[in-house]
């Protein structure tokens, strides 16, 4: 790990100071220099530390299951008794008793994954326009001072604490969801050709509306990463060149048009913004864990509970007690590091070459 | 459509699009407003002295005791996870602006930071629990304290950075010409140039971590104890919130109210205090 700038003072000061000196083998200059290459590094293993412990301690689950961990949607971790059948689906009776077997633990992550997928679609559904829109309102409508005053309340919504939207969430929302919203939605639609479903779980039963779903978990996410969508396409847009809008306009496009235009010319970051939102959403887990009803099924209506990763883990973690459901359980932290990573990375390569640092707008 | 013409047509989604701009703008802010009247409304009624100045009686009813395990809990967690992130997070940063701005290794180590810093937080809580919790072989505030402390490292580091940047190169050619080495430099002139966004940074990064649950799920866990001893598991205003909101009763889910209330004004006060010092 030798670096040419080290040579020289990257700061451009000329020569190196205390070169004059007779050299000791490890001056106080040069021990402090390297202690805090050292820290620079220990950063580096921060990264590797996580990956190898969660990879390593992953390693029963990973062996035990492989990759049907991922296309599994049984996760059963205590074994499970049930009444022995024969060959025709007939229970098996010894002397009058049912005779009864032991099914082994099992784990798959589908439903948890597809809970993760499902529920961070949602909040990008209802955060993605509404970000967008007020993005557009911040750069193109706004005066100065309420530009100042919105931004500032915006990014106010982003210092709430993630347990504070799941107080909300669970005594607020989720009661109004389940009293007004999700019965009036049902009136609605339920007799309407091709939305049946929605109020049905997977036996065709009619679902008992709760409140606590999908859809709750989808719209708690949305408010909670509405800040980030909006104050990153606020930046990106702002980094707009004015003779772009003003070439549209001149040319005798309408407001509108020239906002097209903008988008137009913006989009990877505006892509960039809705991935970053997107990484979010997938690693949120406390205010999920409260409103999403945490039924490890996977079911098809919005409005049925459901399961993320990280709800999973915050809700059986600390509870696991067999070396299989613990080391099932940190498979799925991994998956979930691993797309986080991958969707963060994916963002700051479309932010490559603008002068937008995400890291700073969030 | 048709009656409207080619140039009505447009002016119409052109009044569309800017209304729908202002009503999207003014959903988000009446979702802020429902989020902050609720939180603030039942948190303030729920706040009693006996909030502050009890801790847990047992009992579920009005008598349910306060929440100053907790709050002191919450604090003490912070500063042990201060005193492993600051000194970490801004050497690194001192190298990344100082020593390194260029190299590869500086690249990958500010690469590093930004990708941590999107790490999800209950990943984190999962890493404490298989460094600390499985080798001691119970929860442990010392675990919890590590999972805060790497939440903070990559968020002070990079803010380090930016803010010595912003140091002009005259202070270093004005103090390398005075015969200062480059320590001396960085320790004596660097710093104390930037130290008040310095404090900016280290105040960002505790708003963040102080509101932080899911890591503490499984590290720290939570105690209904007034304790110092970081070697057991360990209170926090959370973790303490979580357990009360999720549970049956309604004086306990009030004290949580109330939790997040301290919560929120803390990490206000912070960001306040930010404002105050950036403004200088």
């Amino acid at each position: 790990m030798t670096d040419a700038a080290d040579e020289t003072p990257a700061r451009g000061a000329g020569s190196r100071p205390g070169d004059g000196r007779r050299r000791r083998f490890l001056s106080p200059d040069a021990a402090f220099g390297w202690m805090s290459r050292l820290s620079a590094c220990v950063v580096l293993l921060m990264l590797a530390a996580l990956l190898f412990v969660l990879g390593e301690a992953a390693i029963p689950a990973i062996r035990d299951y492989g990759a049907r961990f991922l296309v599994s949607s049984d996760w059963r971790p205590n074994e499970l008794e049930i009444p022995k059948r024969d060959a025709r689906g007939k229970l098996v009776f010894d002397g009058g008793e049912v005779v009864t077997e032991k099914i082994p633990p099992s784990f798959g992550a589908l439903p948890v994954v597809y809970g993760t997928l499902i529920s961070s679609a949602l909040a990008l559904l209802f955060a993605v326009p509404l970000s967008l829109g007020a993005a557009i309102f911040l750069v193109r409508i706004a005066p100065p001072r309420v530009r100042g005053l919105v931004s500032f309340l915006v990014e106010f919504l982003a210092t709430i604490p993630s347990i504070a939207y799941g107080v909300w969430g669970l005594f607020v929302l989720a009661p109004l969801l389940q009293d007004h919203v999700e019965p009036a939605l049902q009136s609605l639609l339920q007799h309407l050709p091709g939305f049946g479903w929605l109020f049905m779980d997977t036996h065709g039963r009619p679902l008992a509306l709760t409140g606590r779903d999908m859809f709750c978990g989808g719209l708690i996410l949305a408010i909670m990463i509405l800040p980030i969508i909006t104050a990153i396409s606020r930046d990106v847009l702002h980094a707009v060149p004015r003779a772009q809008i003003e070439g549209a306009l001149a040319l005798g496009a309408t407001w509108w048009e020239s906002i097209k235009v903008m988008l137009a010319y913006s989009r990877s970051g505006l892509f960039g913004a809705v991935i970053l939102g997107l990484a979010r959403a997938a690693g949120e887990t406390m205010a999920v864990t409260m409103v999403i009803g945490n039924n490890n099924q996977i079911q098809p209506s919005p409005f049925a509970p459901a399961q993320t990763m990280s709800s999973l883990l915050a809700n059986e973690f600390s509870e696991a007690e067999t070396v299989a459901h613990r080391s099932a359980l940190v498979e799925v932290a991994l998956i979930l590091l691993l797309l986080s990573l991958a969707f963060n990375i994916v963002a700051r390569m479309l932010f490559v070459g603008s002068s937008v640092q995400p890291s700073r707008a969030a | 459509m048709s009656i409207l013409g080619f140039q009505g047509r447009r002016r119409l989604r052109n009044n569309a699009a800017f209304a729908l701009c202002l009503f999207f703008t003014a959903v988000i802010l009446a979702v802020l407003a429902a989020v902050t009247w609720y939180l603030l409304s039942i948190g303030f009624s729920s706040l009693t002295w006996k909030f502050f100045s009890e801790v847990p009686s047992g009992c579920t009813d009005a008598d349910v005791g306060g929440m100053k395990h907790a709050i002191l809990g919450t604090g003490v967690l912070i500063v042990l996870a201060c005193l492993g992130a600051i000194p970490l997070g801004m050497s690194t940063g001192v190298f990344l602006s100082e020593y390194a701005a260029g190299s590869k290794l500086a690249q990958s180590v500010r690469f590093v930071c930004d990708v941590l810093a999107g790490v999800p937080s209950i990943v984190v809580g999962v890493l404490g629990y298989e460094l600390v919790v499985v080798p001691l072989g119970h929860f442990s505030g010392w675990a919890g304290a590590l999972a805060l402390g790497f939440i903070m490292v990559p968020l002070v580091s990079r803010t380090t950075e930016e803010m010595l940047r912003l140091v002009p190169d005259s202070y270093r050619e004005a103090s390398y010409a005075l015969g200062a080495t480059k320590s001396r430099t960085i320790v004596e002139v660097v710093i104390p140039a930037a130290s008040g966004s310095l404090i900016t940074g280290v105040m960002l990064a505790i708003a963040r971590v102080a509101g932080e649950t899911a890591p503490l799920l499984f590290t720290a866990l939570g105690s209904r104890l007034l304790t110092l001893d970081p070697r057991q598991p360990f209170p926090s205003l959370t973790a303490q919130a979580f357990v009360y909101a999720t549970g049956p009763y309604e004086a306990q889910r009030n004290l949580a109210w109330g939790a997040i209330l301290v919560l929120i004004s803390l990490i206000l006060i912070l960001n306040g205090l930010i404002r105050l010092a950036s403004r200088r």
